[in-house]
């Protein structure tokens, strides 16, 4: 194999780090959904490169792939509606400054 | 030209994590999105590498033509994006800053150090035909109900999204 696995594997740590840091620290609550959005994709690259490193039911792992992605999509539209919903009704998206669950 | 192309992996995968660093460090939220579109068409480059030609498409089609749109549109719609006298991070920065970085690098250093049993043979490319039959096959269930909630969140978020009436 050209690239070896590994390499492959600590990229995706990389993303995984960052999408982390960026779920726990951003203020604004687009901010986060875009770094779920790394961490999913760091998933998505694990998954593609054991497939390919193993071999057995590659098309298996690629339909799971595609399915993480179509969630991936269903989450950000859910996300960005409640978003939506709460700028309108509290006028800030910032994480920190939406406290009360009765608002 | 092995050469080549193991130059060419090593910036992609390098353009991918410069695209994820300015996704949670901009502070302006647009330019955080033009980093995530970096970010995506990296992976999706990386998705070439692995020689998984229908997931980069998918991943193009979908993350960056869809999901970025849509970002982009959040961006827009919600109040006061550019504003430089808010903070990007909040007050946890530096501690989730340590939790973070101590699993990058132990999970990086796993990765590195496991022996990940390669028979050395070379798998041939699974071709779309056989993705279509897995889809449609094996797979169903799983597929039934992703469109299952697709269509969940598109009725659901059109009724948490609408404007709500005065009364």
């Amino acid at each position: 194999m050209l690239i070896p696995t590994s390499h492959i594997l600590v990229v995706s740590a990389g993303l995984f780090a960052l999408g982390l840091f960026g779920a726990l620290t951003r203020r604004n609550a687009v901010g986060i959904l875009m770094s779920i959005e790394l961490i999913l994709n760091s998933a998505n690259l694990n998954l593609i490169a054991f497939s390919r490193s193993w071999g057995t039911q590659q098309a298996d792992l690629q339909v799971a792939v595609l399915i993480v992605i179509g969630i991936a999509a269903a989450g950000a539209v859910a996300g960005l509606a409640l978003i939506l919903a709460i700028s309108r009704h509290r006028q800030t998206i910032q994480a920190d400054e939406i406290k009360e669950l009765k608002g | 030209m092995e050469f080549a192309a193991k130059i060419g992996f090593y910036g992609v995968a390098a353009a991918t994590l410069a695209g994820a660093w300015f996704t949670v460090s901009a502070r302006n939220l647009f330019r955080a999105a033009l980093g995530l579109a970096l970010a995506l068409f990296g992976v999706a480059g990386l998705f070439l590498y692995m020689e998984a030609e229908f997931l980069a498409a998918v991943q193009l089609l979908v993350y960056v033509g869809a999901i970025l749109t849509l970002m982009i549109f959040g961006i827009m719609l919600t109040h006061r994006i550019a504003d430089p006298n808010l903070k990007k991070w909040n007050r946890q920065s530096g501690r989730a800053g340590i939790v973070s970085a101590v699993i990058g690098v132990g999970l990086s250093a796993i990765f590195l150090k496991a022996s990940w049993n390669q028979s050395g043979a070379d798998f041939p490319p699974v071709p779309v035909p056989f993705l279509g039959r897995a889809i449609l096959t094996t797979q169903l269930l799983a597929f039934e109900l992703l469109s299952l909630l697709l269509l969940g969140a598109l009725v659901g978020s059109l009724y948490i999204a609408r404007k709500e009436k005065r009364c």
